[in-house]
């Protein structure tokens, strides 16, 4: 060993070495959830059983409801001589002597890229036994957004089946992993509206939207199906919500030419929701809307108005992923409110905010709540906001305090109005 | 660097009760058929609860963004509480490729200038373990810099299960911290409180009766524990194992080194948390400590008693199953049957082999498979009240019965005298509710 280091010198460090209670979260957790949106499905998590366990106990508490999941257990003596495929042969094998899945979601950590497993291997001498679809996510890249979008990718490229055939009234929605289950039954309903069969890719919305299941499943308990995902080739519209999911539209697109891809940023907001229903009725050729559309406008446009005076004199910190951050904030300049953004990890979308913006951790948004009187976080928001005394509102994930997670409906026309009553009314309060 | 002969020596360890049966020491874990945490979570739990320290992790997000702040370890330290608090490297591919070290070395100088802490704790963790950062090195130099401990604990994920990188702590504040200070002055009844990590102050409701009798806590290892005591952990009497089994290697070593004897103990329920105090003060057997003891003993229970009295009208009769994991499987069997309900069985699935036998002088039945048995049990002997995890709920509505999760995310404490009326009323209050028998019932548009 040479000379002794000299840590004193690394003080002139003018960037943060390290993160002081972190915002991010990971990109096999996002993988996780995407493959919870398919039904009977297990999500497979290639690494050590901690971080499975770790995810599967962060997500039961934020949920309120059992997740299934399985790891490959690698351990010290397997993560030297094994290339992936023994350990992933034996968790399949193990899997199936207790259950059928439809689907096995195999998904990497950062141990096991950092030993450069071939799991795209290991998936093709498995292929008799298990349908499965493989992903690279390691958590040294990247975080919860783009695992969530890179499964989806690997599900577009190695499940749906080739076809020439378009059915212009068929609809591949593609919300990001913000959007909470009933959001995306919202989504759903209101597309459904126009006539348009619509399926979600993935679909939290009767998976974890915490309904009453008949019994305990050891698998995802609902979502999208195995054949139904096989048959979405002739899906004529694909509509990506959110920037992170932006490429699982355009690889759609590059896949089957035939099909039209709208891409929108954000649903939060008036006009974020007038591009929307611009962009929908330009497809369908319609000259307007039902009805209860043009109501829920005309009650944002009130509630813009009834929410101006309070909102529009407040400072308010969001910190959590990018795509939900960039649609709060939207949302919340509407009314004239001034953000602080804080983002879990970089993102494209970083360039169309119109607020301040920084990639950090909850230090970093600590030292910004002077002067603000709310903040928007997630759970771990919550004893730095007691604590400089701000107005709290939680969002993203984990959520371990409250309960209706599921159930939140923030997006359209109708979920902006709650939105933005909810932070008047707290700010208000305050 | 991970230190394999001693996961080895760990896992054999002689005086776990398995060890003297199996030819095998404890297993690795299965490919698709794990739960549970690794070795890192069992590190981070049991130092964490150190408040006065950092608690670094040298790896990438996963490790440390969805476990942080999770766990209600509480502290009297009036410093900056770093319990709730999370550190972390955040390793990048840019640091696989050229090495984590020189970022470690940045953010122990970070934490040091910004933080002030008594020590930092340095948690190795799979990936920094395999890409060979010397972390060892880098924190030994940070050491002899700023003059605090730098304790380096090696117990990434991959060796094992959460038991053992509670060990492994065990091993690394043992070799680092133990015996580095001598205190002032050495109590005659000095404690070291093992395995309690004081969640949602489960030792605060013994600690003081304890104090009452004359005895001191030394050091805790480590609920509400502060670094300078647990220096000073060599100069205590006796070693007080609270509820875990991971940490008799540690004990067991610093009875060869210091000459410490220990106990084991629990304090759920009336009868075990005053046996545990009988067994602490019969250690010393000091007559007049144990006189003081019985004497605060009946005391403390007579009050509970006087306080117990409604729920007992309200529990007679009633008859529960326990679905839990290793030592709770017969602690909280027997803090039931202190508030006066009939624990008709337990499920020893996760229980060791000691546990199971602990069980069985509490409950008649013991099973193994709770998802089969479990429904069974319930109507064979008309049980009124499940307790478990999360999971069970299903099979309480089905059943139609009440439900109390016994998750370690509990948020009250059912520790010792105090904690026993929360787990009555809590009790009382499933088996008042009517949402159990209604949630279930079938729908209008449903056949009945």
């Amino acid at each position: 060993m040479g000379a002794s280091l000299n840590l004193k010198s690394f003080k002139a460090t003018t960037l943060k070495p390290l993160h002081i209670n972190p915002l991010k979260l990971s990109q096999p957790m996002g993988a996780t959830l995407a493959f919870l949106g398919i039904k009977n499905c297990m999500p497979l998590m290639h690494g050590a059983q901690g971080c499975a366990s770790f995810t599967k106990v962060l997500f039961t508490r934020h949920f309120n409801d059992p997740i299934a999941i399985q790891t490959t257990a690698v351990n010290d003596i397997t993560a030297v001589i094994d290339g992936g495929e023994k350990g992933i042969s034996e968790a399949i094998e193990n899997i199936t002597k207790k259950v059928t899945p439809d689907l096995v979601g195999l998904f990497t950590t950062g141990m096991t890229e950092t030993k450069g497993d071939d799991i795209k291997g290991a998936t093709l001498l498995l292929k008799e036994k298990q349908k499965m679809v493989y992903v690279h996510t390691p958590d040294f890249e990247g975080g919860l957004e783009s695992g969530w979008s890179l499964s989806v990718q690997a599900i577009i490229s190695q499940l749906i089946a080739p076809t020439t055939e378009c059915k212009h009234d068929k609809v591949l929605l593609i919300p990001n992993v913000n959007l909470s289950p009933i959001e995306v039954e919202k989504l759903k309903e209101a597309l459904e509206l126009f006539d348009f069969d619509v399926l979600a890719l993935p679909d939290l919305s009767d998976s974890l939207d915490g309904h009453l299941g008949v019994k305990q499943g050891a698998l995802s308990s609902g979502g999208i199906s195995v054949a139904d995902i096989e048959k979405l080739g002739n899906a004529g519209l694909i509509i990506s919500i959110g920037h992170s999911v932006k490429k699982c539209g355009e690889l759609f697109k590059e896949k089957f030419a035939q099909s039209t891809h709208l891409h929108f940023d954000s649903l939060m907001g008036l006009e974020a929701c007038d591009a929307f229903y611009a962009k929908i009725i330009e497809y369908t050729g319609s000259k307007s809307v039902p009805n209860t559309v043009k109501r829920w406008r005309a009650r944002l446009q009130d509630v813009l108005l009834d929410t101006h005076f309070v909102i529009g004199k407040s400072n308010i910190v969001i910190a959590d992923e990018p795509d939900s951050v960039y649609a709060m904030s939207k949302a919340l300049q509407e009314v004239g409110a001034n953000i602080k953004a804080f983002i879990a990890q970089r993102s494209p979308i970083q360039e169309h905010f119109t607020c301040d913006i920084a990639v950090g951790d909850f230090e970093d948004v600590e030292y910004a709540l002077d002067g603000a009187q709310m903040l928007i976080a997630n759970f771990h928001g919550e004893r730095i906001a007691h604590k400089h005394h701000k107005a709290l509102i939680i969002r993203g994930f984990p959520n371990y305090e409250q309960v209706g997670i599921g159930l939140r409906h923030n997006i359209l026309y109708e979920g902006s109005c709650h939105f933005l009553c909810e932070v008047n009314n707290l700010l208000g309060h305050h | 660097m991970v230190n394999t002969k001693l996961i080895k020596d760990l896992l054999n360890e002689s005086a776990c009760s398995h060890n003297k049966t199996k030819k095998s020491s404890c297993d690795k874990p299965k490919p698709g058929a794990t739960s549970g945490g690794c070795a890192f979570e069992g590190a981070q739990i049991s130092l964490f609860p150190y408040a006065d320290a950092v608690h670094l992790v040298h790896g990438p997000d996963t490790c440390l963004g969805a476990s942080w702040e999770t766990r209600a370890t509480l502290t009297s330290y009036e410093g900056e509480n770093n319990t709730p608090l999370g550190y972390c490297t955040n390793v990048t591919t840019q640091d696989i490729i050229f090495g984590g070290d020189k970022k470690l070395g940045e953010a122990l100088a970070y934490i040091i200038e910004h933080k002030k802490p008594k020590a930092i704790f340095v948690y190795e963790t799979c990936v920094t373990a395999m890409i060979g950062d010397n972390i060892d090195y880098t924190c030994k130099c940070a050491e002899e810099q700023f003059g605090i401990p730098i304790v380096v604990v090696h117990s990434p994920g991959f060796v094992g299960s959460k038991n053992l990188g509670s060990r492994l702590a065990g091993e690394a504040v043992l070799d680092a911290l133990i015996g580095k200070k001598e205190p002032e002055n050495v109590h005659p009844f000095g404690i070291n409180l093992i395995g309690d990590y004081n969640v949602t102050g489960d030792m605060w409701q013994y600690k003081p009766i304890l104090e009452r009798i004359g005895i001191k806590v030394v050091a805790t290892l480590s609920g509400d524990g502060r670094i300078e005591d647990i220096q000073c952990a060599h100069t205590a009497k006796l070693n007080v194992i609270v509820c875990a089994k991971s940490l008799v290697t540690l004990c067991r070593k610093m009875q060869e080194r210091f000459n410490i004897p220990y106990v084991s103990v629990s304090f759920y329920g009336k009868r075990d948390t005053s046996n545990a105090i009988r067994s602490i003060v019969n250690a010393f057997g000091d007559a007049e400590l144990i006189a003081k003891a019985e004497a605060i003993i009946a005391e403390e229970e007579a009050k509970l008693e006087e306080r117990l009295r409604p729920y007992h009208v309200m529990l007679k009769g009633k008859k529960a199953i326990l679905n839990t994991g290793g030592n709770k499987s017969w602690s909280i069997a027997s803090a039931l049957q202190d508030i006066g309900i009939e624990v008709v069985a337990t499920s020893i699935q996760k229980a060791t082999e000691e546990d199971i036998a602990i069980a069985q002088t509490y409950v008649p039945i013991v099973f193994k498979s709770p998802a089969t048995e479990q429904p069974r049990l319930i109507d064979e002997h008309k049980v009124d009240i499940l307790l478990a995890g999360g999971r069970s709920l299903y099979t309480a509505i089905k059943k139609r019965i009440a439900f109390v999760d016994v998750n370690q995310e509990k948020k009250v404490s059912y520790g010792a005298y105090g904690g026993l009326e929360n787990l009555a009323i809590d009790v009382c209050a499933a088996l008042h509710n009517p949402v159990f028998k209604l949630v279930g019932r079938s729908a209008p548009w449903e056949q009945a």
